[in-house]
């Protein structure tokens, strides 16, 4: 196990919080911690690509982080105006 | 151990410590304006920390390349979604999210108050 690997699982421990904010509060401070999620996951798959090894998994992180960003802004919407 | 490697050591290791401190931040801030502000904090510094860790132990390849790209669309797209996340909860506060000038934001003296206006509320 790699220095990356490690910071790799030290970040996945870290949506725990995340996950605690998700279920707190109103509907949109929950938002939060969806939001923070989406950009943990982009890091943990940046990390995760150069502890294997292999450059073609960088595109899981790029590709989560545009995901990230129109599911965050969808929500965000939807809460603005029908929830 | 070579210089290289400490240095992509502790580029990690900020990385990783800036990232839990944000996340028990967004749990322990009162405030909702208060919690969105440590997103871009992890956007900024811990993706930039991890992408000079990467330049450090690959140089400049397809690896680099990629992670720059990551990087720059996290900081730019964070903006956008935390602006419409702060524009969603003023709405569902308010009902609208034009400013009035006249509005009382708690924890401030109230925006576009004059210095007579403020003297005369605290005179209240």
């Amino acid at each position: 196990m790699n220095t990356w690997l490690i910071a790799a699982t030290a970040l996945v421990f870290a949506m725990a919080p995340c996950g605690i904010a998700c279920f707190r509060g109103t509907p949109i401070d929950r938002m939060v911690g969806l939001e923070m999620a989406g950009i943990l996951t982009s890091l943990i798959l940046l990390l995760l690509a150069q502890g294997f090894g292999n450059p073609n998994f960088y595109d899981l992180g790029l590709t989560m982080s545009l995901l990230a960003f129109g599911g965050g802004l969808v929500f965000v919407r939807f809460l603005e105006r029908w929830l | 151990m070579s210089a290289a490697t400490i240095a992509v050591e502790v580029f990690l290791g900020i990385a990783v410590l800036n990232t839990w401190l944000s996340c028990i931040a967004i749990i322990v801030m009162p405030n909702f304006y208060q919690r969105i502000h440590y997103l871009s904090n992890v956007t900024a510094i811990s993706a930039f920390s991890i992408l000079l860790a990467v330049v450090i132990e690959e140089g400049w390849g397809q690896a680099t390349v990629k992670t720059i790209l990551t990087c720059v669309v996290l900081l730019l797209i964070n903006a956008i979604v935390t602006h419409a996340t702060a524009r969603a909860a003023r709405v569902r506060t308010l009902g609208h999210w034009s400013s009035d000038p006249h509005e009382q934001i708690p924890g401030t003296r109230g925006r576009g108050d004059t210095e007579a206006e403020r003297q005369r509320k605290e005179n209240e």
